[in-house]
């Protein structure tokens, strides 16, 4: 089976983004380019997938400047056997959907494969938009299943486990299609060195795409959002005087 | 002012509009002449828009919701009536149909919508960035799809039954469907109003252990509020994922918040800070969650439920 998995490389997570005053843009360099962490799980997913029905090979792109290709070598370490970055000039969901779609094309003519199943996360941590799966499934005409905590081969193609906000649903659809994934219920594998050094050997491909669609959406302004006030610290001897401090707060506030 | 007319996609459940499918139409009633309100699969739900401030309805019959039918229907509606922006709100099934009807369109969408005013005779959406450190102000050229915030805008308080406005029934042709449900489990079974909650308790990493957070439940319920929750407690199954507050949980507001043993990560502390007073109690002075708190406590959480469930039971005695 030919199995994609498009990823974004996205600023560290679990680090604050703030302006920089200088640019008047949000300052990134605080923050490491790491994998996006839905992507990591699509990847992980895929690769248990690949590992279930056999004969299969993940190929990982991503739609990036050149350090993109950083991300993509982390991707080669676990589960991923083949990678290509995308320069567009692509700088909001539909552009970035379009550019997917057409390096699919490319890459499907270079490798003379039709890919079966194309894994994305739900959404990047950066922009949190969830779009781009979806889109790129609508410019693919292929169908679509979002927010995939599990999935399984079926003969009539996959059968997906979609968390919902009271559970789950079971949805079948035949391939090819786009699936998106969350959290699932286990972690994404470590590389060992042994296969980030295989890794290190693996060409990466650089496809270059053409025009596509126009940007719709532009950035006018970014802020840091307003700050509430801090209020009152209370750090007594003991928490009793503490809380009874903070709850006689309360009462005059009329919040209790 | 704004533009001329705005199509708000009401979501509904069983046959019942959701919060943010009203709260869309207060925000839609500020920037444009007209409102219409799309409602599928759940006719009676047209007259409750028209209640909360839609001039007009359409309404559509159709199965229960699956985003390739949902997305043709809406899609087919936005090319005949051409409204400048489409409101979706941004619940799972919102986010995904918002996506599908822009790719249909190729029209630019913009997710977790949370303001929108009017410049230099644009439309400006602004959405958060980053886990929420960073709000971004955008236009869209174009027809915009907006899938808005619930929480952000508030639904009108008094529906007016009385008003009157066009309800039209239209038809769309749906293609064959090719994802199919086959099954939908519910495994959550409590009904968790987070968005409409006045008083919220809520717990984080440092409660410690799901025996702890009893104590969050027990404050909870003596206070007539509702169990809030940031995501490492979800992952510890110490609660139900209804519970998540935050980015990738529910956006909230309410009167009063006490967060106990949340350290206060962005993604948290972005959910939280339209509500009206914070009490946060955290052992670790430097918490985060202090800077945006009224009031912060210095000290074990644990400890610090136990006295607050005292003191409470004792006012209320």
């Amino acid at each position: 089976m030919e199995i994609l998995v498009c990823i974004k490389q996205v600023p560290d997570d679990s680090v604050n983004i703030k302006m920089n005053p200088a640019t008047n843009a949000p300052d990134l360099d605080i923050a490491t380019p790491i994998v996006n962490a839905f992507d990591t799980y699509a990847l992980e997913m895929a690769t248990r997938f690949k590992e279930a029905v056999g004969d299969s090979t993940i190929t990982v792109v991503s739609v990036g400047p050149d350090k993109a290709k950083d991300a993509i070598k982390t991707c080669l370490a676990v589960g991923a056997s083949k990678g290509y970055v995308v320069k567009a000039d692509a700088t909001d969901t539909i552009s970035t959907a379009d550019a997917l779609a057409k390096a699919v094309a490319k890459i499907e003519e270079a490798e003379g494969v039709k890919f079966d199943i194309i894994f994305c996360g739900k959404e990047s941590t950066d922009c949190a938009s969830g779009q781009v799966g979806t889109m790129l499934a609508e410019d693919l005409d292929v169908p679509v299943v979002t927010n995939l905590v599990d999935i399984e081969k079926i003969d009539a193609g996959i059968s997906a486990k979609q968390e919902t906000e009271e559970g789950y649903n079971v949805v079948e659809v035949a391939m090819p299609c786009v699936v998106t994934v969350t959290k699932p219920e286990y972690e994404p594998r470590y590389p060992t060195i042994k296969s980030k050094m295989a890794a290190r050997k693996i060409p990466i491909g650089e496809l270059e795409i053409g025009d596509v669609v126009a940007p719709a959406v532009t950035v006018v302004a970014n802020a840091e959002p307003p700050k509430k006030a801090a209020g009152v610290k209370i750090n007594e001897e003991t928490l009793e005087e503490s809380m009874a401090m903070a709850l006689g707060m309360m009462r005059d506030a009329k919040v209790l | 002012m704004g533009c001329k007319n705005v199509m708000v996609y009401v979501e509904t459940a069983e046959g019942k509009p959701v919060n943010v499918g009203l709260e869309m139409l207060t925000a839609a009633k500020e920037v444009a002449e007209k409102v219409t309100a799309v409602v599928i699969g759940a006719a009676d739900a047209a007259a409750t828009a028209i209640a909360y401030g839609a001039d007009d309805a359409i309404t559509v019959d159709a199965a229960e919701y699956n985003t390739e039918a949902y997305a043709a229907i809406v899609a087919e509606l936005v090319k005949k009536y051409a409204p400048e922006m489409l409101f979706v709100g941004a619940t799972p099934n919102g986010k995904d149909l918002g996506a599908r009807v822009a790719a249909k369109l190729k029209a630019g969408c913009v997710t977790d919508v949370i303001g929108m005013k009017e410049a230099d005779g644009k439309i400006v959406l602004t959405a958060p960035l980053y886990g929420g450190t960073i709000y971004s102000d955008v236009t869209v050229e174009g027809t915009i799809v907006a899938i808005i915030r619930g929480g952000v805008f508030k639904k009108v308080d008094e529906p007016d039954t009385a008003k009157e406005g066009a309800i039209t029934a239209e038809t769309v042709e749906i293609a064959d469907l090719r994802a199919k449900i086959v099954n939908s489990v519910q495994e959550i079974s409590e009904s968790v109003n987070l968005e409409e909650a006045e008083i919220i308790v809520a717990g984080g990493r440092g409660v410690g252990s799901a025996e702890n957070y009893e104590l969050v439940k027990e404050l909870a319920k003596l206070l007539g509020g509702v169990v809030g929750a940031t995501r490492p407690v979800i992952e510890e199954g110490w609660v139900s994922r209804a519970h998540q507050v935050g980015q990738s949980g529910k956006i909230v507001a309410p009167k009063l918040y006490i967060a106990c043993g949340i350290s206060g990560a962005a993604q948290h502390v972005s959910g939280i800070t339209g509500s009206d007073y914070i009490v946060s109690i955290n052992k670790d002075e430097d918490a985060p969650i202090f800077e945006i708190s009224n009031i912060a406590i210095v000290g074990n959480c644990v400890d610090a439920l136990k006295i607050m469930i005292e003191e409470v039971k004792k006012m209320q005695a």
